[in-house]
């Protein structure tokens, strides 16, 4: 039961931190990235590769991992997101997927069909609390996830470069009267991004196989959990990721593993039906 | 020589030249290349009415194609009933999903919807994947009974050609009365701007339904086509990735016209395989193409060869009102 719980939260801990990933970007310039899911796998293939074939201490190459990621932030908005930034938002999102389609098939070109096992720095250790087991990664990634959203909180609010950041994505135009570089904080948006995605990857390789598929339902399933939390609110992406975690878990234990992926679907499809503002979101207001 | 007569030779010329392609093709696996390109064709012409009329986001073309595939298949092969009375219960099923879809769309737009289409899609192939008992599981459905037309069985890939063509040329004639019609009308009155569409008394509740239900029965129809015609099915054919391909098909050829689906149908059907040389490498160029399509033909093919609808006056030789691509803020 506790151990169930745990592993839950911890899986909701990576959506919580793909689904603000997707939400940081959605609420700077309006635009979905379905290509989240598959910048996990990459930050996650990246630290594997510099641990397993390089031999670098893991931590470093933790650390190498989310630099490359910003760097590969910053080329994605100028390639996929900045040429389209006037056009429709299908435009875009269908750009994105166009992206997330490269990068599943390149990482299966480099790093080939086989699953690859990547260890935390952990191990496989156990930790006994009270005569229960628990994995000692998931409680590395709870306790992570929990400070860097802390990070995120005072980042945005306390720092200047967070202020800026947020100023852009409530207004632009306002921003860009008050003498922000818009399209510089935009570019930081994406790369902030991008390193979530190599934070998430590298917390999650012990539980799950490196592969080239890892991230493409990670991703569909972060979105749907910001949704559930309430799409465009960072609280709502947090809770809903440890929502959907917790909730997957406790359904593949006692209703039906076969269906352990349905669930979040289900409960998306529950939740835009009758309370499309999600579990935790703020009222939206249409545009009228 | 007038434009009358040009116009004339062009339209034989282009008949001659579709009706020739079984001939024409190498061998049987560009037969059967040609004939799901036709298959996708239907497809990409049923997703053109809620995405390019009615301009409602859909992932879910896949999920419909393949629930038409499996009713036509699991009525054969378990029930024994006739392609002719399966085919069209393919299409209804697909649509009463359609309609199920359809039902929080009136409520959803953008991401939301998007989202919305994508989780259906998921949970109606992990249905056709693990529901064994029903859907004969992830090893798929095999030995699907063909077609037959009053003794004539249809049995070889240019038969099916012509027979396909027939749908086709049938999906594209419903296409055309259904956009010249009030009721094409209203999609598109929804798409510009759905208050002052229903202040022009337009029911919306109706009018986007409708629009889910229809692009949901041509996918049935054409998957209740592609299941008798290929004799075997399973799940992995109806993935979310295929409906970015459907999706895909609509906006390369271009949204909201007749003939762009149908062009961005056979496009990329032919085009991956004539890049299947490159083995694995064809799925990742498929991914920079795609991007490349959004940097710089968004609007699609046939609006950069004929802007303002200038193609579609020329093949009916009649002046229509002009018509924009859709390009509201979702």
């Amino acid at each position: 039961m506790i151990q169930l719980l745990i592993s839950g939260l911890a899986m909701g801990s990576i959506y919580a931190l793909v689904a603000l990933g997707i939400v940081v970007i959605a609420n700077a310039v309006n635009v979905v990235n379905f290509a989240q899911g598959e910048n996990v796998m990459l930050g996650a293939y990246v630290a594997a590769t510099l641990t397993l074939t390089l031999h670098l201490p893991i931590l470093a190459a933790y650390a190498i991992s989310i630099i490359l990621l910003a760097l590969y932030g910053y080329i994605f908005q100028k390639v996929a997101y900045y040429p389209l930034r006037k056009k429709p938002f299908i435009t875009v999102v269908v750009a994105t997927i166009g992206v997330s389609m490269f990068l599943k098939n390149a990482a299966r070109i480099v790093w080939g069909p086989q699953p690859i096992y990547f260890a935390g720095p952990f191990g496989e250790s156990m930790i006994r609390v009270g005569g229960v087991s628990i994995n000692a990664q998931n409680i590395l990634i709870i306790v992570v996830t929990l400070a860097l959203v802390v990070f995120q909180h005072f980042f945005f609010a306390k720092t200047s470069l967070g202020r800026q950041m947020q100023a852009t994505a409530q207004d632009q135009e306002a921003a860009t009267l008050m003498g922000i570089k818009v399209s510089r904080m935009i570019a930081f948006t994406f790369i902030y991004s991008s390193m979530l995605a190599a934070a998430a990857g590298v917390l999650l390789a012990p539980i799950f196989y490196v592969s080239a598929d890892m991230g493409a339902n990670l991703g569909l399933k972060a979105f749907a959990a910001s949704i559930i939390g309430g799409f465009g609110s960072v609280p709502g992406a947090i809770l809903g990721g440890l929502f959907l975690g917790v909730l997957e878990i406790f359904a593949a234990a006692y209703v039906s593993s076969l269906y352990k992926d349905a669930f979040a679907f289900i409960v998306l499809i529950l939740i835009l039906a009758f309370m499309p503002r999600g579990l935790f979101g703020e009222k939206i207001s249409t545009k009228v | 020589m007038n434009k009358k007569v040009l116009r004339y030779l062009v339209f034989i010329l282009l008949a001659a030249v579709i009706l020739s392609i079984p001939g024409v093709m190498p061998n049987n696996y560009y037969r059967g290349l040609a004939n799901l390109s036709l298959i996708y064709v239907i497809v990409a012409l049923g997703l053109n009415f809620i995405y390019g009329y009615t301009g409602y986001i859909s992932f879910a073309q896949a999920a419909f194609f393949g629930i038409g595939a499996y009713t036509t298949a699991l009525l054969g092969v378990d029930h024994h009933i006739s392609f002719w009375l399966a085919l069209p219960l393919s299409g209804i099923m697909a649509s009463l999903f359609g309609v199920l879809i359809g039902i929080p769309s009136l409520k959803l737009t953008g991401h939301y919807l998007a989202m919305a289409t994508i989780g259906f899609g998921i949970i109606v192939q992990m249905l056709m994947q693990n529901w064994t008992s029903f859907t004969h599981g992830a090893t798929g459905v095999g030995n699907i009974p063909g077609i037959s037309l009053g003794g004539f069985t249809i049995s070889s890939a240019s038969q099916y050609y012509y027979f396909l063509l027939f749908f086709v040329v049938l999906s594209i004639l419903v296409t055309w009365s259904i956009e010249h019609s009030n009721l094409g009308r209203s999609f598109k009155a929804v798409r510009e701007d759905e208050i002052a569409a229903a202040t022009s008394g337009i029911n919306l509740t109706f009018t986007k339904v409708f629009s889910f239900a229809l692009s949901a029965f041509f996918a049935g129809i054409a998957g209740g086509l592609y299941a008798s015609m290929s004799a075997y099915i399973s799940p992995d054919t109806f993935s979310f990735d295929q409906s970015i391909v459907f999706f895909t098909m609509v906006l390369i050829g271009g949204a909201g016209t007749m003939l762009g689906p149908v062009i961005g149908a056979i496009l990329l059907t032919f085009v991956p395989e004539l890049l299947r040389f490159m083995k694995e490498y064809y799925m990742a160029l498929f991914g920079i193409g795609i991007v490349l399509i959004m940097i710089f033909i968004p609007q699609g093919i046939v609006n950069v060869f004929a802007k303002d609808g200038q193609f579609a006056e020329w093949i009916t030789a009649k002046r229509t009102a002009r018509v924009e691509s859709p390009q509201k803020d979702l």
